[in-house]
């Protein structure tokens, strides 16, 4: 297994909230990464994430957030203690082991991840079909940034590739649905 | 007076399930059972080119993204009319049943067996009385003292450090926890093992689909999976022998453990099948296709009508004539725009957003109805409508759990005890034990047909410029799934998903008459009302998966599941 992980977390059809993975295709396609560091789009992962991370050295989430206190677009990172001081809620469904339920899980197992970072965008809408906003949009570096900061804190470096390939962010293609004309 | 309890995971801005109960005297007098956000998603499919639907209707949920492709492939086959070959009905059902294995796997253990175990009694448990009462009852080879002992540290390090860690939230020391400190430590025991089995049925997907969680290898007419014996890369010998090894592992957890445990819980709360019951009109569709028409399958469909077993109607195929003309979803307590209930292919989603109202407008759930009365889904109705059917495979295992459950608490339930909270738990513990036999079969039907030099895996669509309907569906993990695609002009008209937990979580109707959730909680008794287990047991028995939505982080409002008293 490869010791870090890379991985986005939301869902593509629902606006800002497919930041995560819009976020691996462009590392996937633009930069290079050696054999240590696994690239995934994770969707929107219930208990499944806990295999995910388990016996990592290095975890790094992207992720959409939603927050009252500050502003769309702006980029927040979450450490390991920062997100396992939030307290687990009584599960109704499958989605509710979220992020900090599945490091808890690990732990149980002896097998936390060493390092956990969550790198977080404030999202500005949600509206299904949209592509992301201009206002997330315009965080995408520094969250390419972030990434690359925590990297190197982990002893690897984040290279760019010579030639990029092409994006490929299949969902966003645009086909005059009634869904993307509002706004 | 009665008073109202709400229970809410406020806790994300994602669509979840919301629960308000009214309680008179200690027992539930009235019930709504809401969804908290607008999907919607439907609609962006308008316009696009229906092969490449499953993509999109994969992202629906993260739970359950193959159960969204599956169908959506299917609704286009069936619009075009398409044959799928061999090959790839069997890859497909494969992966079909690897992924529900996964999901009954988590769903008991992770999601739901700690509403009967109370795991701050498990470091007084003995685990040496534990390994021999575990030895009684299964030939499970991982319930030795040694191993039981390593669960219970897990747990006392736990509760050692403070904090619940994972466990923080949940009602331990209720007066309706009823087990043995011994039984708590075994089920607590399996509740880590399953952690391990239920990663093993995923990786049966990711072989197959070359990813998860969204695979990779569908496509509509078929798969897009290679196949070559003598090769690493594509599907050969090598990956076909892989599966075969994690389908022994995993079904050997589901025949010794899981099935066990579900039987041990039952036998040790025989109260419980009498609690829960409600709808008793039951519906599922056939599945797991043997040829490559779709004429044969492997699982029985049906419909019964209040609960009368011996009228079963069977259906012929996944997109039988009489579910077609069946099936409508009605709007009058959603907050959709709509006088009157519509067919999925007529369906519109026009939102009209009142807030909760409970004798008006509640929730973001439609109310599907068959015709014109709510049912329940899931693997009761699969395997109520298989044992009327005389369906050899259910009546072997449900048969086998009823045996099981009178072997260990001397009671003998009937089939009409199977409409509860604990049949559903049943019954699916026995869905998973039938699945798990029958993935051995679909294993050995793909390697004889491949054996047969047959390595066909796709038939090209071709789309009419007319407009063709098409309906597709999947006994999902949570019953009856369906998509309903309109296409004209190669393009997609109209999409509508019935998804099961529609069925199951439907509000009122414009009669007026309660979708199964609801109707399930009425009458159930609660010995302390501020702590409501009680009524998380019974909906978690359905096995809810509300959303099929957004998922983002919210680092402020992470609040314990609040059961208000209103």
């Amino acid at each position: 297994m490869n010791s870090i992980l890379i991985g986005g977390i939301g869902n593509v059809l629902l606006g800002d909230d497919g930041l995560g993975p819009y976020v691996i295709r462009l590392l996937e396609s633009q930069y290079e990464f050696g054999d240590e560091v696994e690239l995934a789009d994770l969707g929107t992962p219930a208990l499944d994430l806990t295999h995910r991370i388990a016996g990592r050295r290095g975890v790094i989430l992207i992720d959409c957030i939603a927050s009252e206190e500050h502003l769309p677009g702006t980029v927040l990172l979450y450490d390991k203690a920062a997100l396992l001081s939030a307290i687990p809620t009584q599960r109704l469904d499958p989605h509710s082991p979220a992020v900090s339920e599945c490091i808890l899980t690990a732990e149980m197992l002896g097998a936390s991840p060493e390092n956990a970072w969550l790198i977080g965008v404030v999202g500005a809408s949600f509206e299904p079909g949209r592509p992301l906003s201009p206002t997330v949009r315009g965080a995408l570096w520094k969250v390419v940034d972030a990434i690359g900061y925590e990297l190197k804190r982990l002893g690897v470096k984040l290279e760019k590739r010579l030639q990029a390939d092409e994006l490929g962010v299949w969902w966003a293609e645009e086909v005059g649905s009634p869904a993307y004309t509002s706004s | 007076m009665a008073k109202r309890i709400t229970i809410d995971p406020i806790t994300r801005i994602e669509g979840h399930l919301r629960i308000d109960v009214e309680v008179d005297n200690n027992a539930v007098s009235n019930a709504w059972a809401s969804c908290t956000m607008w999907r919607g998603i439907e609609k962006i499919l308008r316009g696009r080119d229906p092969r490449d639907a499953w993509m999109f209707t994969q992202r629906f949920c993260g739970v359950c993204t193959t159960v969204h492709a599956m169908a959506s492939v299917r609704s286009v086959e069936d619009a075009l009319k398409l044959e799928v070959p061999l090959n790839a009905q069997y890859i497909r059902n494969l992966i079909l049943i690897a992924h529900a294995l996964h999901d009954h796997i988590v769903h008991f253990y992770q999601l739901s067996a700690l509403d009967w175990v109370d795991v701050l009694q498990i470091p007084k448990a003995d685990p040496a009385a534990t390994s021999k009462l575990a030895e009684s009852l299964s030939p499970w080879t991982r319930n030795s003292r040694n191993e039981l002992k390593a669960a219970q540290d897990r747990v006392k390090a736990v509760a050692a450090s403070g904090q619940l860690g994972i466990f923080a939230n949940g009602y331990w020391g209720h007066p309706a926890m009823k087990l043995s400190p011994e039984v708590n430590l075994l089920a607590f025991s399996h509740y880590v093992q399953a952690l391990e089995y239920q990663r093993k049925a995923l990786q049966v997907v990711g072989i197959l689909g070359s990813k998860t969680p969204h695979i990779q290898n569908l496509t509509v007419g078929g798969v897009a999976n290679a196949i070559d014996l003598d090769s690493q890369s594509a599907l050969g010998m090598d990956k076909l022998e892989m599966i075969r090894s994690l389908l022994d592992e995993v079904t050997q957890f589901v025949q010794q453990v899981y099935f066990v445990d579900v039987c041990a819980v039952a036998a040790m709360y025989p109260d419980w099948f009498k609690i829960g019951g409600g709808v008793k009109n039951y519906l599922a569709v056939p599945d797991l296709p043997l040829d490559s028409k779709g004429s044969a399958y492997d699982l029985p469909g049906g419909y019964i009508h209040n609960a009368d077993l011996a009228g079963v109607k069977g259906f012929q195929t996944g997109s039988d004539a009489v579910f077609r003309q069946a099936v409508t979803e009605d709007v009058m307590h959603s907050y959709y725009k709509g006088e009157k209930p519509l067919h999925p292919w007529e369906g519109e989603t026009e939102p009209a957003f009142t807030g909760w109202e409970g004798e008006q407008k509640y929730s973001w759930v439609k109310a599907p109805r068959y015709n014109g009365e709510p049912a329940q889904v899931g693997p009761l109705a699969q395997v109520l409508i298989g044992y009327s059917q005389g369906h050899a495979l259910t009546k072997k295992y449900t048969d086998m759990a009823i045996d099981k459950v009178a072997a260990i608490g001397g009671v003998r339930a009937t089939p009409a005890a199977l409409h509860s909270t604990l049949g559903r738990h049943a019954a699916r513990a026995i869905r998973a034990c039938m699945l798990a036999e029958l993935a051995q079969k679909h294993w050995q039907l793909l390697v004889d047909n491949i054996a047969k030099g047959d390595y066909s895996v796709y038939n090209q669509p071709v789309l009419p410029s007319h407009e063709v309907h098409g309906v597709g569906t999947h006994e999902a993990p949570r019953g009856t799934l369906s998509h309903w695609v309109v296409i004209k002009d190669e393009k997609i008209k109209n999409y509508q998903a019935v998804v099961p937990s529609t069925w199951n979580a439907s509000p009122r109707d414009h009669s007026g008459v309660h979708g199964p959730y609801e109707a399930s909680l009425l009458h159930t008794p609660l010995a302390k009302p501020e702590e409501p287990l009680e009524v998380l047991r019974t909906v978690h028995s359905f096995d809810p998966c509300m959303a099929c939505a957004c998922h983002a982080f919210d680092p402020s409002g992470r609040k314990i599941t609040t059961a208000k008293i209103l």
